[in-house]
């Protein structure tokens, strides 16, 4: 039997502020826990050295204003490339699945990226599933996002690709950061229902969670039939979480990764450090490794402690329902899109980066392509307390686009990056041919990955 | 003047030092069978040729608790484990009578369930009744609070006074409750063995009116009295790599980036020196296929030595396993690997022309020429140890990093030079050395290196400190001590530094190495604040302090 592939990565050098939640001490009891447990001698899991992510691995998948070293510290570079090694390892044969227990996360960060959101600069799933599909060719990927707060980042980035499965349970957004993921986004016109929110009242517990992966996830996933499964594992839905209020324990974790059975899981959140990280860690890997995991409780933890109520039982009842529907009815909905639609479907949003306080006005022009999932163009202007109103043009060809897409976005880089407009950046993400161009238009100053 | 005695599995190696120059060295076949005569045939050799000069330090390194580990044949023992909540209890089924109790402790030192002392006393009573007097108690967490492991010592010399009852915290006080539970083991297992053993060689120097210190090496390259050996039998295991890897640092001096080839009849032995300190094994030494926490040289060994015979059949040259008796040019019957390279390299070893006879026998009438012989030889002999090396420089620079630096600085080996050791090393590092591009190293006595670097090891001791100064207690990972700390408020950085440094003369005075620890050198400096809310609630401080390998004071080299 092929081993769990591991990787730990506290960056006990590494914090956002001495104080802030993601700081140095937030993995420091589950290193303890964990080589205490003495689980990295087991032949069922081997442990794995991080790396550093390249700087085109970043690219392929955000556009960093003005530039990657902007926004990034070594720190991200090591946890997005802990994923890639695992990624490569479970590739490669060495291990039956793997989990990137590392930290800084990336759910929060989105395509364009300006500053930190909700803890987040790069997104470690994103710039994984990218590089796999570069990599080894693979293109069907779900992700589900065990955090309580909603995976916006990831389900922006894929919000219009039809290969990717978001699938996201949280916090309801009326009561908790980013304040999204209600059940009405369900992805871009050319890729709808294949984003899935499931927003969960506070105070849900593991048989509310459970009935919706029963219910919801699994079946999703089994009809989606996807080549690779990601968990973007936050371990903040546990009943000790200072930042949130859902009643998910240990064992109800341990159960979720037993259940869903991912090939690769990535930390994302949890910040109860002491009452819930050792334990829910540990439930994960063991889950993961294929062993038994009823010896593993928190040590307050009493099963009595927790109850569903039936009002929330019904509400989940119908909120299942109806994304089984929005799920099951996508194909119909993109034919229908694509004839309302025509030849450009034009959106517009305002972001707001809560950790570095910047505000983000973006309109997005997508082309309503028949043969792929259709190129992008990004306008998106932040005001930055350091360097003042960035303004980038974005565009974004996807990595299965057809030739007709990939030939009109070249050709609208070259005219945006010889204009000086507007625009102090121009950008280009070619993931097709895998190149990124990047035009500092005052500058004329051009630089490729 | 100075003794060190290697006791090896096949020979027991020995040197009389005087500081400056070897004065004499003995070889004698090792007696697997009564370990106590075949060194004191090899004392009395050198104290003959000491005649009559006083004998200041011997150390010796012996195979004795190495062997009973290996046949099994220490003391019955039972096991008593508190393992809380975790992995499955099964998968600490180690060994028999291994009995599960109530008690936890977490990662803080926090109590979370008490013994219930009926459950002990029926263990108790059941390890008796199976006529065991020997009990390891080992609890998770007994690293950050001992005091269910010794509520359990309580319990059980009540019930019974006469049991040996050893505990995890005051044997192993390293994170890892799996390798705690098997070194806590193994030390029970064969302590009485070992102090009977001690207890007869200090009645024979004491009958041979000897009053020198006496030390024995353990495997991280150090050595430790007698006395305290008694307690620690487990660290005796694996001395002789490091005896071998302690001597071929003695007899260079300041080496570099090395590999160190320890070539025997049938074995080589590889370790590296990274900056010229040995590299230790990640997980600790390793026990019948488990981890431990005894602190041991990263050594791999090969079946390959200079006595493996070579033969050629239906036109395909091989190496064989079995030795058949020593190289031709040493007398042999069969040529062997020492022949070949012999040959090929006119090493004038022995008597050459038997090498050139005893191989041009074996490939008569085979159609293969005597280039194509020693070639493919050499090939298959190189490539193996080269694979080696190469996998042991990996598993270094891959071993887990868990900060930002270490992974961006990465770690890259550039060998410098090999370090040839044992009697075959004549033979086969030259040519190993060209074929790498390395420099090399035969040093003179390299055929008695792991007895010099028995003899003039020095102490070592390393000890981790865990400092939580909102528990306002701190715990020492050596011998179960633990203790609470003042000035709570103000304590930073420099006093957790102070604290481990004040600790580490402590126990260094207790073990009579007082004079090395101001050698002592940190090797850990953790600090984390613990936040809750918003505010500092405490600090948590992780501190290694250590008097690493190295030679005792007056060690300045061998002079020729």
């Amino acid at each position: 039997m092929k081993p769990t592939g591991l990787i730990f990565f506290p960056a006990f050098d590494w914090a956002i502020s001495p104080t802030h939640p993601e700081r140095e001490e937030r993995l420091l009891y589950t290193r303890d826990q964990i080589f205490e447990e003495g689980i990295m001698d087991l032949p069922e899991i081997r442990e794995y050295k991080p790396r550093m992510a390249e700087k085109k691995d970043i690219a392929r998948v955000h556009f960093c204003v003005p530039d990657i070293e902007a926004q990034i510290t070594e720190a991200h570079l090591v946890s997005s490339g802990s994923s890639l090694v695992l990624a490569d390892a479970f590739m490669q044969g060495e291990i039956k699945n793997g989990f990137a227990l590392v930290r800084p996360p990336g759910h929060h960060a989105m395509t364009v990226a300006h500053g930190n959101r909700g803890f987040c600069n790069i997104n470690n799933e994103a710039i994984m599933i990218e590089y796999l599909r570069k990599k080894y060719g693979l293109r069907r990927i779900a992700i589900v996002d065990t955090d309580v707060h909603h995976g916006d980042g990831t389900q922006e980035i894929f919000w219009h690709d039809p290969d990717i499965l978001f699938i996201s349970f949280h916090q309801d957004g009326r009561t908790l950061y980013p304040g999204s993921g209600f059940a009405d986004e369900l992805g871009g016109p050319l890729a709808h229902g294949t984003t899935i929110n499931i927003p969960l009242q506070p105070r849900t517990t593991d048989t509310g969670i459970h009935y919706v992966l029963d219910n919801l996830v699994l079946p999703v996933l089994e009809e989606f039939k996807p080549e690779l499964i990601v968990n973007s594992a936050g371990q903040d839905n546990h009943y000790s979480d200072p930042l949130a209020n859902m009643c998910f324990s240990a064992q109800g974790y341990a159960t979720l990764n037993r259940k869903l059975a991912p090939d690769i899981a990535v930390l994302e959140g949890g910040y109860s450090v002491e009452t819930a990280l050792p334990y829910v860690n540990m439930g994960i890997i063991m889950a993961m490794a294929g062993m038994d995991t009823s010896n593993l409780k928190e040590p307050d933890y009493s099963p009595s402690s927790f109850k569903e109520s039936a009002g929330n039982m019904e509400y989940l009842r119908k909120l299942v329902n109806m994304q089984l529907a929005n799920f099951r009815q996508r194909e119909d909905v993109i034919d229908q899109n694509r004839k309302n639609y025509k030849k450009t479907y034009k959106s517009r949003k305002n972001i707001f980066y809560d950790t570095d306080g910047i505000r983000e006005e973006q309109s997005t022009q997508l082309k309503m392509c028949a043969d792929c999932a259709g190129y992008r163009l990004i306008d998106s202007g932040a005001q930055h307390h350091r360097w003042g109103l960035n303004r980038a043009f974005c565009i974004s060809i996807p990595m299965f686009a057809c030739p007709e897409c990939q030939a009109q976005a070249s050709r609208a880089y070259e005219e945006m990056s010889q204009n000086q407009g507007r625009y102090n950046y121009v950008y280009l993400q070619d993931k097709v041919n895998d190149v990124f161009k990047c035009m500092t238009t005052s500058k004329k100053l051009e630089t490729v990955l | 003047m100075l003794i060190g005695i290697d006791v090896g599995g096949t020979f027991t190696d020995g040197v009389l030092f005087d500081g400056k120059t070897i004065i004499a060295s003995v070889k004698q076949p090792t007696d697997k069978q009564d370990l106590k005569i075949t060194l004191l045939t090899v004392l009395d050799d050198l104290l003959q040729a000491s005649q009559g000069g006083v004998i200041q330090r011997i150390v010796f390194s012996t195979t004795l608790v190495t062997n009973l580990l290996a046949t099994e044949s220490g003391d019955k023992t039972a096991l008593l484990l508190m393992p809380g909540s975790g992995l499955p209890l099964d998968s600490y089924l180690f060994f028999p009578y291994t009995f599960f109790l109530k008690g936890s402790i977490d990662f803080r030192g926090r109590l979370l369930e008490k013994v219930d002392p009926v459950e002990v006393e029926k263990a108790v009573e059941a390890i008796k009744a199976k006529g065991i007097n020997r009990i390891a108690v080992v609890c998770k967490f007994s690293n950050r609070n001992n005091t269910l492991e010794r509520e359990v010592r309580r319990i059980i010399l009540a019930i019974d006074p006469q049991m040996q009852v050893t505990i995890g915290s005051e044997t192993a006080g390293q994170l890892n409750f799996r390798r705690r539970i098997v070194t806590t083991y193994y030390s029970a297992m064969t302590q009485s063995a070992w102090e009977s053993f001690s207890k007869e060689i200090e009645a024979s120097l004491a009958a041979r009116n000897i009053q020198a210190t006496i030390d024995i090496l353990k495997a991280d390259g150090g050595t430790m009295s007698l006395p305290v050996s008694r307690s620690k039998p487990c660290e005796t295991i694996f001395s002789g790599p490091a005896a071998s890897t302690m001597g071929a640092i003695a007899l260079t001096m300041n080496p570099k980036n090395s590999v160190v080839l320890d070539i025997g009849g049938t074995t080589v032995d590889i370790s590296l020196l990274i900056e010229g300190r040995p590299l230790y094994a990640s997980k600790g030494a390793t026990i019948k296929g488990q981890y431990t926490h005894i602190n041991a040289f990263s050594v791999r060994s090969i079946a390959l030595g200079g006595d493996n015979p070579i033969d050629v059949a239906d036109g395909v040259i091989k190496l064989e396993t079995m030795r058949r008796g020593p190289a031709a040019c040493l007398g042999g019957d069969y040529p062997t690997v020492t022949d070949v390279f012999n040959q090929k390299y006119n090493l004038s070893i022995g008597e050459p022309k038997h090498s050139q006879q005893k191989l041009a026998d074996l490939i008569a009438n085979t159609g293969i020429d005597m280039e194509t012989l020693c070639q493919t030889v050499e090939d298959k002999v190189y490539d193996r140890i080269q694979d080696t090396i190469r996998e042991m420089f990996l598993e270094w620079e891959n071993e887990p990093a868990y900060r930002v630096w270490e992974v961006v600085n990465g770690r890259k080996f550039e060998l410098k030079e090999i370090i040839g050791i044992g009697a075959a090393s004549s033979a086969f590092v030259p040519g190993l050395a060209q074929r790498m591009q390395v420099d090399f190293r035969i040093p003179e006595y390299a055929d008695v290196a792991n007895a010099l670097g028995a003899c003039v090891s020095r102490p070592t001791l390393a000890l981790q400190v865990h400092i939580d100064t909102q528990n306002r207690i701190y715990s020492i990972d050596q011998d179960g001590i633990s203790d609470s700390i003042p000035n709570v408020r103000s304590f930073q950085i420099k006093d957790a530094k102070e604290l481990a440094m004040q600790n580490l003369v402590e126990i260094a005075h207790k073990r009579g190495m007082e004079s090395y620890a101001d050698e002592a050198e940190f090797y850990l400096e953790e600090q984390f604040n613990m936040i809750r809310g918003w505010d500092t609630a405490g600090k948590i401080f992780e501190i290694g302090v250590q008097i690493s390998p190295g030679f005792i004071q007056e060690y300045k080299g061998v002079s020729k």
